[in-house]
């Protein structure tokens, strides 16, 4: 199995090397330049700049992009690491030692992630940092995401601010087919402009989706583009595996497609459905399917290689098979919807990840079990207006919508089982129930 | 201005104290005699979940130590399935284990929640963890299983086996909390509680706060109805899709619980068995469903994936309900 290189992350490999390249933001970058040659003149208007924007819009680039074009040494501390502050005292005084900028080794020291210091109290909090800006001869960037965060002030008055705003659908669309044209892949248009618009504005996030998308295969999903040594689209390795009518045919279908196992699975787990119709067929395909995944797990976790022989012909053959046997016809292959699925719930993943977490600290427990047996809780009083217990939680309106938003998926509560007939008493005990009242036995 | 804050009830009524805890009047009785003499053994508490082995835990370390027994870094703990692996665990011990408090007793206290989550090769790891800092750190493990924990760990702790949680205990807890509260529960809505939670009091006591916002009077219908809401609520909507062969919407509820939700895959499992015993398919096929079902929780635990193994017996079931149609 060859599998694609992955790496090198794209939004490494095409972080800008110079100003000009970093896309949008115009206005921050201008001040950006003005504040580091005040720096190089010696008479800078500020001693630190914090830039301040959205995940995603260039910040860190900018800062890399003006060094590389200018030679400087950039030293990157986190901020919510706690050695930074003992690093920081150290570098501002070696660079204190050194008389002039003008030396070999020009250098910024770039703090990211500073809203991460401000819950700390001790050494290496903001009045640390701010006590160390004032003396600094090296010009400091700070880098935050919520430059309106109090706990920040102290940073700000001695600091230029410069704020990042969210990029362009525009600006994100054009550089993404800039990347996708210098690999040398084709991506659906479609899928593209949904990337742009899902990014919300976050460059990273956008590239590293589309390096997903042509990592799982997912080339040229039009067929339509001719590549030097073109390899088979996912497409193509689709219709072979739902078009094979014998274990060999299966087999050879899997172990000459240039893509993971684990990715073959997706694509064809996701295609079963718009292949095959009868639920005999059906259940009998994803049988095969996942006894598949059960010789594959086994080639994973016990890193007993020789069994992989076993998944190809499942994997390869299970689906036509079973197509065949049942006399069905498929309908058009379509891209995967596991990938769409991440994509579109990225954002709430996100918010009910750190709800989790919040809460879990908060009541001794662990994530696991906040989601099992909080979380459904906290929705409905969250959906009654108990906002009291999401300001002790310290959740944001967005983390409260995010939860309400998973009960939502349920049967209202407005058709709760409301009347307690006769039948209420369990038949049968068990331990474990979470109190899900039963239909009754037929 | 700040919004009110509402303490959550789970937070507002957990014990301190021992002498607060209900329910365990022999373990308490043994914690405090090991309190007088001030020699504590590694500890292993095992018990059903919401019984307060979490609690006894804290309260144990709050008498030891004072108030202050966690800020004052006598007490660290760590929850064995929110960490990625043994190794971080072992990092976290050591950091934790490796200085000794001034003022305290000459040993702190670290207390591996759903210890029984560890697999038995990260256990024998642990082991290892324990002795290496014996020295100055005593280890409370809390699992709900006593056999799913190795025996040379097992050995080395003394083992504390909290109980169900009585009905009558039960009632205890309720009513304290529905004075300080002003809510009425009555009986039978007290009786309802019991049978819903089967005497997790942790889960009773976040039922009776959600209920508590539909208004001052708790009956036993608000009980069920809230009941009906938690995630369970969902699982059996997930089997009513499979059934009804809205496949497409299976999948995405199912990725939902599984990838938006953050449930483990091994409780939502679970719930599905005890949903599927009361579907209505025909008796035999539901025994196939229930050996399927079986198949599918053992190939989960030992790393197959766990959308595509429970898809299959989704599509099993619609499969089998369809059968007589």
């Amino acid at each position: 199995m060859v599998s694609r290189n992955l790496s090198i992350p794209w939004t490494e490999k095409y972080r800008p090397r110079r100003v000009s390249e970093v896309i949008g933001n115009e206005e921050a970058k201008k001040q950006f330049e003005a504040w580091i040659r005040g720096w190089e003149r010696g008479s800078p208007e500020a001693k630190a700049a914090l830039l301040a924007g959205p995940p995603g819009t260039g910040k860190t680039s900018l800062v890399l992009a003006y060094a590389s074009e200018h030679g400087y040494e950039v030293v990157e501390l986190n901020a919510s690491d706690e050695r930074s502050s003992e690093r920081l005292k150290t570098i501002v005084g070696e660079s204190a030692r050194q008389s002039t900028l003008s030396g070999t080794r020009k250098r910024i020291i770039m703090l990211d992630e500073v809203d991460g210091i401000a819950g700390r109290e001790a050494v290496g909090g903001v009045a640390t940092i701010s006590s160390i800006i004032k003396s600094t001869k090296t010009p400091i960037v700070m880098i935050a995401n919520d430059p309106w965060d109090p706990r920040l002030a102290p940073l700000r008055e001695n600091a230029l601010m410069i704020k990042f705003n969210k990029l362009k659908q525009r600006e994100i669309l054009a550089h993404l087919k800039k990347i996708i044209a210098s690999e040398g892949v084709s991506v659906d248009e479609k899928l593209l402009a949904e990337i742009v618009r899902r990014a919300e504005g976050d460059m990273r996030s956008a590239i590293n989706d589309v390096q997903i998308l042509c990592s799982t295969a997912g080339v040229d999903l039009l067929g339509s583009l001719e590549l030097r040594d073109r390899k088979k689209t996912a497409f193509e390795v689709l219709s072979e595996i739902f078009g094979a009518t014998s274990a060999v045919a299966g087999r050879n279908a899997v172990q000459g497609a240039d893509m993971e196992v684990g990715d073959i699975m997706i694509w064809v787990g996701d295609n079963i459905l718009n292949q095959i119709h009868s639920p005999q067929a059906i259940a009998d395909a994803f049988k095969l399917l996942a006894d598949a995944d059960l010789h594959y797990s086994r080639v994973r976790r016990l890193q007993r290689w020789e069994l992989l022989r076993y998944v190809s012909p499942l994997l390869g053959a299970g689906p036509g098979v079973m197509k065949q046997v049942y006399g069905e016809k498929g309908e058009r292959f379509e891209f995967p919807s596991t990938f769409r699925f991440f994509q579109q719930t990225r954002h709430q993943r996100t918010l009910v990840q750190s709800v989790l977490e919040r809460v879990a600290s908060r009541c001794k427990m662990s994530r696991v079990k906040v989601a099992n047996e909080m979380l459904p809780f906290l929705a409905e009083m969250f959906r009654r207006g108990e906002r009291g217990l999401a300001s002790y939680f310290g959740l944001t309106d967005e983390e409260v919508r995010a939860v309400i938003e998973l009960a939502g998926a349920q049967p209202s509560a407005a058709a709760p089982q409301a009347q307690a007939p006769a039948h209420k008493r369990r038949t049968t005990p068990s331990r474990q129930t979470r109190g899900v009242r039963r239909p009754p036995s037929p | 201005m700040a919004l009110q804050e509402t303490i959550p009830w789970i937070e507002k009524y957990r014990p301190r104290s021992l002498s607060q805890i209900i329910n365990q009047e022999a373990i308490v009785n043994s914690l405090k005699t090991i309190l007088s003499t001030h020699s504590v053994p590694h500890m292993l508490f095992t018990g059903p979940p919401g019984v307060g082995k979490t609690a006894t835990a804290h309260a144990f370390a709050n008498d030891l130590y004072g108030v202050r027994y966690i800020e004052d870094g006598h007490f660290l703990e760590i929850n064995a399935s929110d960490e990625r692996g043994i190794d971080v665990i072992r990092e976290k011990v050591k950091g934790f284990a490796r200085t000794i408090p001034i003022g305290g007793l000459g040993f702190k206290i670290l207390l591996l929640d759903e210890a029984d989550q560890l697999t038995s090769d990260a256990q024998h790891a642990f082991r290892r963890v324990m002795e290496q800092f014996s020295a100055t750190c005593r280890f409370i493990l809390a699992a709900n299983y006593a056999n799913r924990i190795i025996e040379p760990i097992q050995s080395r702790c003394a083992v504390f086996r909290f109980k169900p949680i009585e009905l009558e205990q039960m009632k205890l807890a309720i009513e304290r909390i529905a004075r300080q509260e002003g809510l009425e529960v009555d009986e039978k809505a007290m009786e309802a509680l019991y049978e819903v939670t089967e005497g997790d009091l942790r889960r009773c006591i976040n039922l009776l706060q959600t209920a508590s916002t539909y208004g001052k009077k708790i009956d036993a219908d608000r009980v069920y109805q809230v009941a009906g809401l938690a995630w369970g609520g969902e699982v059996r909507r997930l089997l009513e899709l499979a059934v009804a062969g809205k496949l497409e919407n299976v999948r995405k509820q199912l990725r939902t619980i599984l990838y938006v939700n953050g449930a483990s895959e091994r409780d939502l499992v679970s719930q599905m068995y005890r949903d599927l015993l009361y579907l209505s398919i025909p008796e035999k096929k539901k025994l196939e469903l229930v050996s399927l079902l079986g198949e599918v929780d053992f190939r989960i635990s030992q790393g197959a994936n766990p959308e595509l193994q429970i898809m299959m017996f989704l599509t099993n079931l619609y499969s089998a309900s369809q059968v007589g149609k």
